[in-house]
C-alpha cells in the first residue's frame, strides 16, 4: 500500500462533512508499538501507516464508545467513523452489521488488503527492541527491518502471526474504499494447535485446559479488545442472576472462558486480538478456533462474510447434525 | 415495595401414592428449615376441598405470600392450586408445584432415595418460588366464528351444531364435494341404513345453512395467532367452472374429448369419469370441476377444434381464464376433521391385490355393492378370463391392522363390522354363494353389533378363524392357503372374489394439516389429543379440537358423537366472547437489550419487533414482545446473550436458583 | 470408582413432549433410578446452554436435556434451536475436556414412557461410569 495515497485519502474522508473521525494505526511511542489514533483533520492524517506491526483490530472501537447521557435538548452526533480495517477485521464489520450492533450508513470501511502481520512478541524475542526509530515493510516472502539506516531481512515464517498463518481472508470482505491491490491468498496452513489438543485423550485435554484456566486472573482484556463482547452490561458481571461469581477462583474463571467461548460460538471471527493481548498468555485462540471449526464443518456456516446472513445462535438448518440425541 | 416471601410448603400423601413410597412427613419437616418457608405441612389429598381449604386457611393467618405443593404432576393440578390460591387472595403465580408422584413415589422404590429426593425438588420448588413475580392475565375479544377442515360427517355435524347455535363456520372441504367417506359407503351397520339417505340431507344443510361459508374444492394455507383470534388464509382452488352459473346438467361431461377416461376417486379406481366431473350424483354443492390434470385443453393447451364442454354448455359456465382465489379471514375456534385413508392393500403382496383383479378391498366392494357405483349394484367380477358373478367368496379381516410389519398395531375398530354387514349385502345379492370370513378376532362392541353379528352368522355366513398367509391363482379360481386353527386343519379354499378388509391409516397429506397447526401425533400416527381419557377433543393448542377418524379409527356413530363435543368445545371460547391470554410472556429489559434481533430471528410466532427508543438521547433499537402472539416458549431467551429477554415465571434468576438447589446432595 | 458412588443428575424437560412422557411413566409405574432430577421450562429451547455448564459447576455429575421430536414442537421450532446449541456446547465442553458422559440430550415424546426410562439409565450409567465431577466444581465455603 502506498502510504501517501493512504494519507491523502484519509483526509479526503476526514473533511467530509457527514464523518466524525477516522480510526487507523499511528506509530506508538518507541519501538515496535502500534497505537490506534483517532483523526480528525488532515494533519492528524498525516499520521497514519499501515506497517506489519498494525495488528490490532480496530474494529472493536464501534461499540466500545460508551453512549453517554446527553444534556437535554442535545443531539446525538450521528456522523459516520470511518475505519481502517485489515482482511480478518472486516470480517468484525461484517458481523457487527448482521448482529445491528452498527448500521451500514454508521461506518465507511477503508479496506487495507493485508500481506500479514509479525507477532510482535515473537519479533522482540529475536530482534530487541530499542529506543530508536524502527520500520517494518513487507517484501515478498520476507520482512524488512529498517533500523539505523540499515536493513536487516527476517524471513516471514519466523514471525508470521499464528493467526495470519491461517488466515482464510487477507482482503477486506467488505469496503467503501480500499487502499492498494488486492494480495494474493497464501496457503493457509494447518491448525496445528487445535489438531494437537484433538488427539489428547478427555483427561490429557482436561489437563490441558486446567493449566491454562489456572492462569486466568480474570481482568477481562480479551473481553474488552474482542469486536464482538459489547453488551453495556456482560451477563458473566451481574449478579442477578449470578452465572458466574466475581471471585477469581479457578471454578468461576474456567466458567467464565467457557462461557465467552460459547457465546463466541458461530461469531468468532478469528482476529486473534483475545490471545494477543492475555497477560496471562493463555491461548484463547485454539479455543475460539476450534469452536469456529466446528462450525464451519459440522454447519457449514462462517460468520462475518455474507452481511445478509442469519446469525449463527438464532437460526437452524432441518438437517443439523443431532448424532448426539438419544 | 417489594414485601418478603413467606412460604407455605404443602406436601401431599395422595392417599397412600405418595405416602406409600415417600416419608412426607420429613420431607416437611426438611422443607420448614429451608428459607422463607413459614407454614410446612401433610395432608392425604391436597386437591381434595379440605385439603385447598388448609392451603387457603394458612394465607390468611400466617401471611403466606407464596405456596409450595408438593404432590402429583403441575400437568395435572397446576390450575387447581393457581384457583385456589388466588381465591384466598393471593396471585395465582406465585405458586410452585413438586412433582413427587409422577417423577418420584411412582417411579422409585427406595424409601430412602424417593424420600431424599422429594426433598431436593422441594428445596428447588423453594428457590424458585421466592424469586415468581406477581403476574395478570389478560383478556382479549374472541371472534364468533369458527373454522372446519374437512367436510365429512364429522366436519359437516360439527359445522352445523356450531351454525346452529348462530355462530359463523367457515367449512373447508379439499374435494369438490362434501360428503366425505361416508358418501362412498353404501349401507352402514348395524342398522343397514343407506349411507347417502341419511347424509345427504346434512350435505344439503350444510352447503345452504345461512351461518355456514362452504368452501368446497379449497384448501387451508395458513393459518397464524391464537384461540379466539386465528387468522386464516384458504386458497379456493380454480374449478375453471363458474360456480354461479353451472347448473349441474352435466351435459358437458357427457360431450367431453376424453369422456370416461379416467379413473373416478369416489368410485376408489373402479369406475371412470371424464376430465369435466361431477365427484358422484349426489354432491354438494352440484357444481362440476375441471381437473387440471386430465383435461386437454388445460394441459396440452388444445382441445380439438375447440374445447367440447364450452360448446355445449348452455349456461356458459366454463371458464378457462379462472384462477385461484385467496380468502382471508378471523375465526375463534378450529376444528380438524380431515379424515383417514384406507390401508393400501399392495402393501400386503402376499394378498395378491395387485396382481388379481378379483381381490379388492372393503372400501372397493362397497362401490361395488352399491346402485351408484360403477357396476350399478351387480356384483360381477372379472376373474382373469371373464366377467362371472362369483359362487365362492373370501373376506379376509385386520389387513393391515394389527400387524407390526406394515407399521400399524393398532385396531382400525370398523373391520369387524363393515366385513359382516358387506357379508349380508352379499347374501342378499347372492343368495346361492359360499361366503365365509376369515378372522382372528371378532370384535362387536356397539349398540346392536353382537345381535347384528349373530344374524349374519345365521345368514349362513362362515366364519373361520385363521390368518391367511397367501392367495394366487389356480386355473380360473383363487385359492385363499389358510389353516383353520379352531380345528387345526391346514385349507385351500378356492375362491371367486376376495375382499381385503382394509383398516384405516392416517392420511398420507397429515403432514401438512400438522404443520399448519403444529398438531402432535400420537404412536398410531393419528393426531394426538390433549389427554387421551378426559381430554379426547382437545388438542395440546388452545382453540384447536379434533372431530371424527383424523383423531383415530371409529365408526360414524362415534364421529358423530366427537364431532358433537369438538363443536360444544369450540363453542366456549365463542360464546363468551373472550379468552384469556397467557400472564407466562417474554417481556424485555430495554435497558440491557442490545438490539441484536436474535430474538425476532428465533421467535416462531414474529411476537417480537425491534422498536426504536430513546436512551439518554441516543436513539437505540431494542426488542419488544407483543403479548398477545408470545407464547411463552422462551427459545428467544435462551440465544439472548445479554440475557435481556426473559419468559416471566420462567427466568434465568429463576430457573438457576433450581439448578443450585439441585446441586446439593441431601 | 468407589462402588457406592451415586451421581447427582439434573434434567431440563420440556412441559409438553418429555415432561409429559416422564408423568406417563409415572402413571405407568415404570422404575428408574432416582438420580434425577427435573427442571421443567416450557421449551427445550428454553434451555439455555449455559445451565448445563452451571448445572456441573453447581454439584450436578451429569446433565440432561429432553424435548419434542423434531417437527413436533409444540412451539415450532425451539427444539432445533436446542439442537443447534447445545450441539455446539456438547462439542466444546468436549473440548475443553469435560467427559462427554456427563452431558446428554433427548428427543422423549408424550407418549414415550419406556423411553424415558431407558434415557434416565443411559444418563445415570454414563454419569456414574465418569465418576464424582470435579473438574470446575464450585466449592462452597461454608464459615
Amino acid at each position: 500500500m502506498d502510504l501517501e495515497q493512504l494519507r491523502k485519502t484519509a483526509a479526503e474522508v476526514v473533511s467530509r462533512e457527514d464523518v466524525k473521525y477516522l480510526i487507523g494505526w499511528k506509530k506508538g511511542t518507541y519501538g515496535y508499538r502500534v497505537a490506534p489514533v483517532f483523526v480528525e483533520d488532515a494533519a492528524g492524517a498525516a499520521e497514519l501507516f499501515f506497517s506489519p506491526l498494525c495488528t490490532a483490530n480496530l474494529t472493536t472501537y464501534l461499540t466500545m464508545a460508551e453512549k453517554l447521557p446527553l444534556p437535554r435538548g442535545q443531539e446525538a452526533d450521528k456522523r459516520k467513523v470511518a475505519l481502517m480495517v485489515k482482511g480478518c477485521d472486516s470480517r468484525a464489520v461484517v458481523q457487527l452489521l448482521v448482529e445491528k450492533g452498527i448500521h451500514r450508513d454508521q461506518v465507511v470501511v477503508i479496506g487495507c488488503p493485508c500481506p500479514g502481520m509479525v507477532d510482535p512478541a515473537l519479533l522482540a524475542e529475536k530482534y530487541k527492541e530499542t529506543e530508536k526509530p524502527v520500520d517494518l515493510k513487507w517484501d515478498g516472502d520476507q520482512f524488512l527491518l529498517i533500523c539505523d539506516g540499515e536493513e536487516l531481512a527476517i524471513p516471514r515464517d519466523e514471525v508470521l502471526a499464528e493467526k495470519c498463518r491461517l488466515c482464510r481472508y487477507p482482503n477486506p470482505v467488505i469496503s467503501d474504499i480500499l487502499l492498494g491491490d488486492p494480495v494474493e491468498k497464501w496457503e493457509v496452513a494447518e491448525d496445528s494447535g487445535v489438531a494437537e489438543l484433538d488427539t489428547l485423550d478427555i483427561n490429557e485435554r482436561w489437563s490441558y485446559w486446567q493449566e491454562q484456566f489456572s492462569k486466568c486472573i480474570r481482568c477481562y482484556s480479551c473481553r474488552n479488545v474482542c469486536p464482538l463482547c459489547y453488551c453495556q452490561d456482560c451477563i458473566l458481571d451481574r449478579l442477578n442472576p449470578t452465572w458466574v461469581n466475581r471471585a477469581v477462583n479457578f471454578s468461576e474463571n474456567t466458567a467464565f472462558n467457557i462461557s465467552r467461548a460459547f457465546h463466541l460460538a458461530g461469531r468468532c471471527i478469528e482476529c486473534g486480538e483475545c490471545e494477543r493481548v492475555c497477560p496471562a498468555n493463555i491461548p484463547l485462540g485454539k479455543l475460539n478456533r476450534k469452536m469456529a471449526q466446528e462450525v464451519r464443518e459440522k454447519y457449514g456456516f462462517e460468520p462475518g462474510i455474507d452481511p445478509d446472513a442469519e446469525p449463527f445462535q438464532a437460526s437452524f438448518k432441518p438437517d443439523d447434525p443431532e448424532d448426539f440425541i438419544l | 415495595m417489594t414485601e418478603k416471601p413467606k412460604v407455605g410448603v404443602y406436601v401431599c400423601h395422595c392417599g397412600i401414592n405418595i405416602s406409600a413410597t415417600v416419608d412426607v412427613e420429613t420431607v416437611a419437616d426438611f422443607a420448614l428449615k429451608l428459607p422463607n418457608v413459614e407454614v410446612a405441612r401433610t395432608y392425604s389429598y391436597m386437591c381434595s376441598d379440605p385439603g385447598q381449604a388448609l392451603i387457603k386457611n394458612d394465607i390468611k393467618e400466617h401471611g403466606l405470600n407464596r405456596v409450595i405443593v408438593a404432590s402429583c404432576s403441575p400437568r395435572m393440578h397446576e390450575p387447581t392450586f393457581r384457583k385456589a390460591i388466588q381465591e384466598a387472595g393471593i396471585n395465582p403465580y406465585y405458586l410452585e408445584m413438586a412433582n413427587i408422584r409422577e417423577h418420584c413415589s411412582w417411579v422409585h422404590e427406595d424409601r430412602e432415595e424417593a424420600t431424599a429426593k422429594s426433598k431436593k425438588l422441594v428445596a428447588a420448588a423453594v428457590a424458585k418460588v421466592r424469586l415468581l413475580e406477581a403476574l395478570e392475565s389478560k383478556e382479549v375479544d374472541a371472534e364468533p366464528a369458527a373454522l372446519v377442515i374437512g367436510a365429512g360427517i364429522a366436519g359437516i355435524q360439527a359445522a352445523l351444531d356450531i351454525a346452529d347455535a348462530g355462530f359463523k363456520v367457515y367449512l373447508v372441504e379439499k374435494t369438490p364435494s362434501v360428503g366425505g367417506r361416508m358418501a362412498q359407503l353404501d349401507k352402514t351397520f348395524p342398522t343397514l341404513d343407506c349411507s347417502a339417505c341419511i347424509l345427504t340431507p346434512k350435505m344439503v344443510d350444510c352447503a345452504s345453512h345461512p351461518n355456514i361459508e362452504l368452501l368446497s374444492y379449497s384448501e387451508v394455507e395458513e393459518i397464524g395467532g391464537f384461540i379466539g383470534n386465528f387468522e386464516v388464509k384458504v386458497r379456493k382452488k380454480a374449478r375453471y367452472v363458474d360456480f354461479d352459473k353451472c347448473t349441474g346438467c352435466g351435459d358437458c361431461a357427457a360431450a367431453c374429448r376424453v369422456k370416461d377416461r379416467f379413473p373416478s376417486e369416489f368410485d376408489m379406481g373402479m369406475g371412470k369419469r371424464s376430465a369435466i366431473y361431477l365427484p358422484f350424483p349426489q354432491a354438494v354443492p352440484a357444481k362440476y370441476t375441471i381437473d387440471p390434470e386430465s383435461c386437454l385443453f388445460l394441459t396440452k393447451g388444445k382441445c380439438g377444434k375447440g374445447p367440447k364442454c364450452e360448446e355445449v354448455c348452455q349456461a356458459g359456465a366454463i371458464n378457462f381464464e379462472q384462477q385461484d382465489e385467496i380468502v382471508e379471514f378471523k375465526v375463534g375456534a378450529v376444528i380438524v376433521a380431515t379424515g383417514f385413508d384406507p390401508f393400501d392393500a399392495s402393501r400386503k403382496p402376499e394378498y395378491g391385490y395387485s396382481d388379481y383383479p378379483n381381490v379388492i378391498t372393503g372400501m372397493e366392494m362397497e362401490r361395488l355393492v352399491s346402485a351408484s357405483g360403477p357396476t350399478g349394484g351387480k356384483v360381477k367380477v372379472f376373474n382373469g378370463e371373464e366377467e362371472i358373478e362369483p359362487k365362492e367368496v373370501a373376506f379376509i379381516k385386520c389387513v393391515g391392522s394389527r400387524d407390526a410389519s406394515v407399521g400399524n398395531e393398532y385396531c382400525s375398530r370398523v373391520c369387524c363390522m363393515y366385513v359382516a354387514k358387506q357379508a349380508h349385502l352379499l347374501r342378499d345379492k347372492l343368495p346361492d354363494a359360499n361366503i365365509r370370513v376369515y378372522y382372528m378376532d371378532v370384535r362387536a362392541f356397539g349398540k346392536g353389533f353382537e345381535e347384528f353379528y349373530d344374524r349374519v352368522r345365521r345368514e349362513n355366513v362362515r366364519y373361520i378363524r385363521g390368518n391367511p398367509s397367501e392367495i394366487f391363482k389356480r386355473g380360473k379360481k383363487l385359492v385363499v392357503k389358510v389353516e383353520d386353527t379352531l380345528t387345526a386343519t391346514p385349507l385351500e379354499d378356492e375362491v371367486d372374489l376376495v375382499v381385503l378388509g382394509v383398516g384405516l391409516e392416517p392420511r398420507a397429506d397429515m403432514r401438512q394439516t400438522m404443520d399448519l397447526l403444529r398438531l402432535s401425533q400420537s404412536p398410531d400416527r393419528f393426531f394426538l389429543e390433549a389427554h387421551p381419557k378426559l381430554r379426547p377433543v382437545d388438542t395440546a393448542t388452545d382453540g384447536v379440537f379434533l372431530a371424527g377418524c383424523c383423531q383415530g379409527p371409529k365408526d360414524i356413530p362415534d364421529t358423530v358423537a366427537q364431532a358433537k363435543g369438538a363443536a360444544s368445545s369450540a363453542m366456549i371460547p365463542l360464546a363468551r366472547g373472550k379468552v384469556m391470554i397467557s400472564a407466562q410472556v417474554a417481556t424485555v429489559d430495554e435497558s440491557t437489550c442490545r438490539g441484536c434481533g436474535f430474538c425476532v430471528n428465533i421467535c416462531p410466532y414474529t411476537a417480537i419487533e425491534l422498536v426504536t427508543v430513546n436512551r439518554f438521547g441516543h436513539e437505540v433499537e431494542v426488542a419488544r414482545v407483543n403479548e398477545a402472539l408470545c407464547k411463552g416458549c422462551g427459545s428467544c431467551s435462551a440465544g439472548c446473550l445479554s440475557d435481556s429477554i426473559q419468559p416471566k415465571s420462567f427466568r434465568d434468576r429463576q430457573i438457576l436458583p433450581q439448578i443450585a438447589a439441585l446441586g446439593v446432595v441431601r | 470408582m468407589s462402588d457406592s458412588f451415586e451421581p447427582n443428575i439434573v434434567a431440563f424437560l420440556c412441559n409438553w413432549c418429555s415432561y409429559a412422557g416422564a408423568d406417563l411413566a409415572g402413571t405407568s409405574r415404570v422404575h428408574y433410578p432416582a438420580n434425577i432430577q427435573v427442571i421443567r421450562v416450557m421449551c427445550s429451547g428454553r434451555v439455555n446452554p449455559l445451565y448445563v455448564m452451571n448445572a456441573l459447576q453447581q454439584g450436578a455429575d451429569g446433565v440432561l436435556v429432553s424435548g419434542c421430536h423434531p417437527g413436533d414442537c409444540h412451539y415450532m421450532e425451539g427444539n432445533f434451536f436446542a439442537r443447534r446449541r447445545l450441539g455446539m456446547l456438547k462439542d466444546l465442553m468436549e473440548y475443553v475436556g469435560v467427559d462427554p458422559r456427563r452431558f446428554h440430550m433427548s428427543w422423549v415424546s408424550a407418549s414415550e414412557g419406556h423411553k424415558w426410562k431407558e434415557v434416565v439409565e443411559k444418563t445415570v450409567e454414563d454419569a456414574r461410569e465418569a465418576g464424582p465431577f470435579e473438574g470446575f466444581r464450585r466449592r462452597r465455603i461454608d464459615w
